[in-house]
């Protein structure tokens, strides 16, 4: 689905990442963990095409993409549910909606996506017509996760969402993406919580100053000392 | 010294003028919510419309409503080829190169009109459809006056239902909000912007006009506290808020109009000074505008 060979990106001079190869399989949820300022954001935003790699490839669904336009890449199926969320405060819970599907014709598709959306974030269709901003924590990462989707997604990207959220929050938002890959879609999961992350994914990557430390199986890592001593908290 | 007729007659000249600011202000916010840039040059469209007025209906004498769908047009393609000609390159650099080219393309259009036309201001004579005089009992106005109330309205109706309907207008509200997170969306950021100068510059050129046609005078340095006073309007209102652009407008113009009109007469010639007093007044005391949101950190 998704394999990424050798890519290094730089702020200016600054490496935040270097040489990082991945690989996310079809139907897979990856993780990819590491503490503040590991590379792991910078990596997403290279697979999303705003960020130009200064090396390395990038491929999704066998194609080479490393040069293709955000754009293109959205509507190859990529999306990103961005770090902090990023939804339009200002734009209401539809419009948010709308715009992931920005790139997708205007039709009946999107209107069942809608629908589908708010089946599964019940929240979300009380309070389409109201502004995004004076939303909950949690419901913002629900109307975040459901704008990712409304793109219709092959893979999607997301970027810490448990940060800022009740424990109790973070495990009703863990099984909805669950449910999502139950849905056929990929997941590259970014986490600095390990623990969480590392209950739903397949295969995880640990990312330390933009260096891959570690690779495994999830019940690999959670037995390796050094992860709980850097990720964990240990 | 009071009374409602002159109170009311005071009035729509200060909605009159505030229709001209609230116009500006609306391409001007778009544009600073989008680029944090305060776009001087905005100004310059100002002078640049009501000259192309001037040359296509009164010397070339090319009719009235197409002359005034010609400076649409021909603030639009300024605005477009001022985006991609002089902006575009610095985008994603420092944003005070984006405020140094404003003003020095603001500069170089005023120096170029200063050669190309006169020091001198032009008498611009209101045309003659919209020079009608009307007087009932309380007010006395003339055609123009309610051809810019209207046209002023239509435009921000027209505006507003452009950026809460269409597509692009919520892109366009995406956008300003969140550039980054928009390009995650897939919306091509540049066409957004592009866009966003098309609108402003196309209505900052009609704008010229009915300053043109109202006051009865245009120079070549027209636009310069025209288009600051505009900004200070967006201020007022609420940076990057579309309706506060235009309350911010609204405020501006009555406050300036009945401030004149109402302080001793030797205070007249500092109405300037009372427009930024409003400015600092109303930030002191509600620093994010009259309807303003409290500004997301950009990461």
């Amino acid at each position: 689905m998704l394999n990424i060979e050798h890519l290094t990106v730089k702020y200016g001079v600054i490496p935040a990442v270097m040489d990082v190869s991945l690989r996310v399989e079809k139907g897979q949820i990856v993780t990819i963990l590491g503490a503040n300022g590991a590379g792991k954001t910078t990596t997403l935003k290279a697979i999303m095409g705003v960020l130009r790699p200064a090396g390395g490839r990038i491929y999704y669904q066998g194609m080479e993409v490393t040069a293709v336009s955000p754009v293109q890449r959205v509507r190859q199926g990529i999306a990103l549910v961005p770090e902090g969320r990023g939804i339009f405060n200002r734009l209401t819970v539809e419009e948010n909606l709308l715009l992931g599907a920005y790139c997708r014709p205007k039709n009946d598709a999107v209107k069942k996506d809608l629908e589908e959306v708010y089946t599964l974030f019940p929240r979300l269709a009380e309070r389409k017509k109201q502004v995004a901003g004076t939303l909950s924590g949690g419901e913002q990462q629900m109307l975040a996760l459901g704008r990712g989707l409304m793109s219709k997604p092959k893979l999607l990207l997301l970027d810490e969402p448990s940060l800022g959220l009740a424990p109790l929050i973070v495990r009703e938002l863990y099984a909805l993406i669950t449910k999502i890959r139950e849905q056929g879609v990929t997941i590259l999961l970014v986490e600095q919580s390990a623990a969480v992350a590392l209950g739903v994914a397949d295969y995880a990557y640990v990312l330390e100053s933009g260096n891959l430390k570690l690779s495994g199986k999830p019940e690999e890592l959670k037995s390796l000392e050094d992860v709980k001593r850097i990720y964990l908290g240990g | 010294m009071f009374s409602w007729s002159y109170f009311l007659q005071q009035s729509m000249n200060g909605v009159i003028l505030g229709c001209i600011y609230a116009l500006l202000a609306l391409g001007m916010t778009v544009v600073y919510g989008i680029l944090r840039l305060i776009n001087f040059a905005h100004g310059a469209l100002i002078t640049i419309g009501a000259f192309f007025v001037y040359f296509i209906f009164f010397r070339a004498g090319i009719n009235l409503a197409a002359s005034l769908f010609l400076v649409l047009g021909f603030g639009g393609l300024m605005g477009l080829l001022l985006d991609a000609v002089a902006y575009r390159k610095l985008r994603g650099g420092p944003e005070v190169a984006l405020l140094i080219t404003s003003l020095g393309f603001y500069t170089f259009v005023e120096n170029f009109m200063k050669m190309v036309v006169s020091p001198q201001p032009y008498a611009f004579k209101t045309p003659a459809s919209l020079a009608v005089m009307y007087r009932t009992s309380l007010l006395t106005f003339r055609s123009i006056d309610i051809f810019i109330i209207v046209s002023s309205l239509l435009i921000m109706l027209a505006f507003n239902l452009f950026v809460k309907r269409t597509r692009m207008g919520i892109a366009m509200r995406a956008t300003a909000e969140n550039l980054e997170v928009a390009r995650f969306m897939g919306i091509e950021v540049n066409r957004v912007i592009s866009l966003a100068f098309v609108l402003g510059s196309a209505i900052a050129a009609f704008t010229g006009f009915l300053w043109g046609a109202k006051y009865g005078q245009i120079s070549y340095d027209m636009g310069f506290l025209t288009g600051v006073k505009a900004f200070v309007a967006v201020v007022v209102g609420g940076v990057g808020s579309i309706p506060g652009a235009m309350v911010g407008g609204f405020v501006l113009g009555l406050a300036e109009i009945l401030s004149t009109a109402f302080l001793p007469t030797r205070f007249a010639e500092y109405r300037d000074g009372i427009v930024f007093g409003i400015l600092i007044l109303v930030l002191l005391l509600r620093p994010a505008g009259l309807m303003g949101v409290k500004e997301e950190v950009r990461v």
